[in-house]
């Protein structure tokens, strides 16, 4: 067995954490400063300059904070990881000035925790002896655009691409485009939708292994990018940084689709312990 | 065209000029407002009871900023998404709000509204929080402080873009 201290995944964590917020995603810088030579990317870069330099936060909206954790079979943690992970936000968004955007009661009171928490933590158990712990930071406006469609089985690709194209031509201007895309196909509903976040995780280069959903993922983004939506929703550049699937077996009656975007400041990150 | 204006009143002057991706740079008073207040807001006059602030030529900022650092006038500040403020749209004219400013594209209902009251729906730069919490001068808590970042709050800015994004005679940047 191997016994990880919960203070080792506090202080990992927080850095993890501070940085998603404060520094802009290398992957997305690389985009911003291709299209440089336009006046509204070169804000953006200026504001990316900014933030890094005064430790502010790139984007108002701090997000709500997903965690994906990857539990080894031979790890012991001496506390419940769930609330090591929410002391752990709350912390990072007390000390560092950072939105407080929940609300307790979702429906009725909707009265703000002043903590940011709790956060949502999908936990998954695997054979070895590492943790592995990664999340979104996922704003409000972008995470409003996911949705999930149950498709008949016999349904073609083609009818999958119109499904995303439509939502994002419809939708995409409004979640601070360029936007990765992630697409869970198969499992169940919630599956979908939790393998759709999943792959947001991926880095932008990281297609999937499988050469069919390689394709399906090249495919998309090409139709997406005619869209034409760009930077600010103004039509610069492309309307797509990546799309990323994951997908899982699933039950001869089903095939669920579920997409999820990425704001263009792809806010993420990843320790392993 | 690019505008220069100084307060409220300079918006006005220019209103009916104007056209979709027009840059205003404004310097003035900007109120914050989102979902919650402006909920609580249309409770308030719905009951028949004093607004507690006034909202009469005016200029709406859909925000939230970031929590105030130290040393610091304001967190990180920038545009929420205005679509879903669309329900109080109305509500907002008929008080005497001049102009609103968002993100992305709003409902063909909100567009009509804009045109029907010779209004103005202002885009401002997205995801760059950071950028515009340095053309903030002053921010001062207005009402319901308690709705923490939804709070109803005014600050004071120089050099703030505003573009155009749905003109008074309901030309639509996004079409």
């Amino acid at each position: 067995m191997k016994e990880i201290n919960p203070l080792k995944i506090t202080e990992m964590l927080k850095e993890e954490l501070v940085k998603a917020n404060i520094e802009i995603n290398p992957e997305v810088l690389k985009v911003l400063k291709y299209y440089s030579s336009n006046e509204s990317i070169k804000l953006l870069l200026k504001n990316a300059e900014i933030a890094a330099n005064k430790n502010l936060p790139l984007c108002q909206d701090t997000g709500i904070v997903e965690f994906f954790v990857e539990l080894g079979s031979e790890v012991v943690i001496s506390e419940n990881i769930e609330s090591v992970l929410n002391r752990v936000v709350s912390e990072v968004y007390e000390q560092n000035y950072f939105r407080y955007s929940l609300v307790s009661d979702p429906l009725f009171e909707r009265k703000n925790t002043f903590s940011n928490t709790p956060c949502v933590v999908n936990i998954e158990h695997v054979p070895g002896k590492e943790l592995k712990i990664a999340f979104l930071i996922k704003g409000g406006g972008s995470e409003n655009l996911t949705t999930l469609k149950m498709f008949e089985p016999s349904v073609s690709q083609e009818d999958i691409i119109e499904f995303v194209v439509e939502h994002i031509s419809n939708h995409g201007a409004k979640a601070c485009p360029p936007l990765q895309i992630g697409i869970g196909i198969g499992g169940t509903a919630e599956k979908a939708l939790t393998l759709s976040k999943k792959a947001l995780l991926r880095s932008f280069n990281e297609r999937n292994e499988n050469i069919l959903y390689k394709d399906l993922e090249i495919q998309l983004l090409e139709e997406l990018n005619k869209l034409k939506i760009g930077f600010q929703g103004l039509g610069i550049g492309p309307s797509v940084l990546s799309v990323n699937i994951e997908y899982f077996p699933t039950h001869i009656a089903t095939l669920p689709v579920a997409l999820s975007v990425n704001c263009y400041l792809c806010r993420k990150g990843v320790i392993k312990l | 065209m690019k505008y220069l204006c100084n307060g409220v009143e300079d918006v006005i002057k220019i209103t009916e000029n104007l056209e979709p991706m027009d840059m205003i740079i404004f310097n003035g008073e900007l109120l914050l407002m989102r979902d919650a207040a402006q909920k609580r807001l249309l409770q308030i006059s719905s009951s028949g009871e004093q607004l507690p602030i006034d909202l009469k030529n005016t200029i709406v900022f859909y925000a939230g900023p970031s929590r105030t650092p130290p040393e610091f006038v304001i967190g990180s500040i920038g545009p929420t998404t205005s679509a879903r403020m669309d329900r109080y749209l109305e509500f907002l004219y008929s008080n005497g709000v001049v102009a609103t400013v968002g993100k992305g594209p709003r409902s063909q209902n909100a567009v009509e509204l804009t045109k029907k009251y010779k209004k103005i729906y202002f885009i401002t730069l997205s995801g760059a929080a950071a950028l515009l919490s340095n053309l903030v001068t002053d921010y001062r808590m207005l009402a319901f402080p308690e709705l923490g970042p939804e709070a109803i709050a005014k600050i004071l800015v120089i050099d703030f873009p505003l573009i155009v994004a749905t003109s008074p005679i309901g030309k639509n940047l996004f079409e």
